[in-house]
């Protein structure tokens, strides 16, 4: 009895070892280009996260937003099919080296984090980080300086939280999400968040969840790039279409229509 | 708005029931098998269940479910990118990762198998050796001895710390978003994010609680169904 057992339990831990790993019989061509990879599967598939006004839900529970319209129309040019699938921000190179996405293309700033690890595309639109804290509070903080001493929470790994180091503020909180700071902002354990210039003109101000909540200042101007593999030629290839589409108006129209202000 | 936001949880939930019942369904029998494994007396077999058991308990869930997601992907760049490769790294190269949820499956099933089979473990080395060598005396085959006399002892006893385990695995479940699969708290967490509006989150809890309400009332009654064993 014990011995049969045994005998199924090397089976079965030897085909643990081996399950799903020839899940493509394709044999991999080494010369393989990533546009040739991604036309050959007929789709693109696009990391996001959801992040309005670049790429959100709308009421019918369609993706939809800036990079979302963006994407689709690059995939028109490259005749393939564009899938959006979410990912968990912290793991988006990941993400992209095992090749689960093609590309993150989800507002993504343009940061030598993002060039170290992956091929960056030219920007496509700026934005900036914002402090933001309560109305009352941005009446008595009005530069950098006077920020010191305040308590400070910023999405981690994210340009919110390089700018809070810049600045040396010390007194700093790092949570999972830029949504996350504001609740911390919101909810008084701590004073003020540093998140993206476009999320906060979403979610702060009248009419908002976050009526109280206002910008109380503006730092490090920044660029959104769309990240590729390393050494991708898909890089070049979203960069000529994107040129197309800054040469026609296509992306002005976008920009006009999301409030989002183009890179020259 | 709350009627929304429950529906749209409770879609978040049937993905944190399926890989709960998945786990359970898949992690029961391996975890016995895996207990067989650390028993026996083929030394080798032995000493690889239990690495196997210390690596996988000795590491965090979340990084196990990273490793199964994006490992064989990465392994298939790396694979890729070798010159004249041999016939080993020609099938590297072709991995590519799993289906989200079958990552998940995968990790939790690995994880919770090697917790289960030391309880499964505990619960056979506790029943005394007289009762084996009793069943031997009286002439019975290990096989019979094993379910007639040793298992459903073992049940009773291994049943409230697997209950604890079980529990555990409810509130585990939430891990799952690391590698983005849609459960109840990635549903909650959405509704900040979307709409700006916190108390979804929190809201969750009940999903959870009831739940584990549920299954301590199931154990409770089966612990009272299998109280003949006593006296």
């Amino acid at each position: 009895m014990k011995r049969i057992l045994a005998l199924i339990m090397a089976v079965l831990m030897m085909s643990a070892i081996f399950v799903g790993c020839g899940s493509t019989s394709a044999t991999p061509d080494q010369a393989e280009s990533d546009v040739d990879y991604i036309t050959d599967k007929g789709t693109l598939v696009v990391g996001i996260t959801d992040y309005a006004p670049m790429n959100f839900k709308d009421d019918k529970g369609e993706w939809t937003g800036f990079d979302t319209e963006f994407a689709q129309k690059v995939g028109e040019k490259l005749g393939v099919k564009v899938e959006f699938i979410e990912i968990n921000w912290d793991n988006k190179f990941l993400e992209l080296d095992s090749k689960s996405i093609d590309c993150i293309w989800n507002g993504m700033t343009i940061t030598e984090e993002a060039k170290l690890n992956a091929s960056v595309t030219e920007p496509y639109v700026e934005n900036a980080q914002v402090v933001v804290m309560t109305a009352k509070n941005a009446e008595k903080y009005k530069d950098a300086e006077s920020m010191k001493d305040l308590k400070f929470a910023a999405e981690a790994g994210s340009a919110g939280e390089s700018t809070i180091s810049d600045n040396k503020w010390a007194d700093y909180t790092p949570v999972k999400a830029q949504s996350d700071a504001l609740l911390e902002v919101a909810s008084g354990s701590v004073d003020a968040c540093v998140i993206d210039l476009t999320m906060a003109n979403a979610m702060t101000g009248e009419g908002t969840s976050y009526e109280d909540l206002t910008k109380a200042l503006e730092l490090n101007k920044e660029q959104y790039g769309i990240a590729c593999r390393k050494d991708s030629d898909l890089t070049n290839k979203i960069n000529q279409i994107m040129n197309d589409l800054k040469g026609d108006g296509t992306l002005e129209a976008l920009a006009q229509k999301y409030s989002l202000t183009l890179a020259e | 708005m709350f009627g929304e936001v429950t529906l749209s949880l409770l879609k978040g939930f049937g993905i944190t029931c399926e890989i709960f019942a998945l786990t359970l369904l898949f992690a029961l029998p391996l975890g016995l098998i895996i207990s067989f494994g650390s028993m026996s007396k083929f030394k080798p077999l032995k000493w690889l269940c239990k690495v196997f058991v210390w690596c996988i308990r000795g590491t965090p869930l979340m990084l196990q479910m990273i490793v199964v997601y994006y490992g064989p992907g990465l392994v298939g760049q790396w694979a890729q990118g070798i010159e004249d490769p041999g016939v080993f790294i020609t099938w590297f190269a072709s991995w590519t990762v799993f289906d989200r949820f079958v990552a998940v499956l995968i990790a939790f099933v690995i994880n919770y198998s090697c917790y289960f089979s030391e309880i499964y473990r505990g619960g056979i080395e506790s029943i005394p050796v007289g009762q084996r060598e009793a069943g031997q005396v009286l002439g019975m085959k290990k096989s019979q001895l094993f379910f007639k006399v040793t298992l459903l002892q073992v049940i009773k006893r291994i049943l409230p710390p697997m209950s604890n385990e079980i529990i555990t695995l409810v509130k585990d479940t939430s891990l799952a978003r690391i590698i983005a699969v849609y459960e109840i708290i990635y549903a909650g967490e959405r509704f900040i994010k979307a709409e700006g509006l916190i108390w979804p989150l929190f809201y969750t809890g009940a999903f959870y609680l009831i739940f584990c309400g549920i299954l301590t009332l199931l154990f409770g009654y089966f612990e009272k169904k299998l109280d003949y064993f006593r006296g």
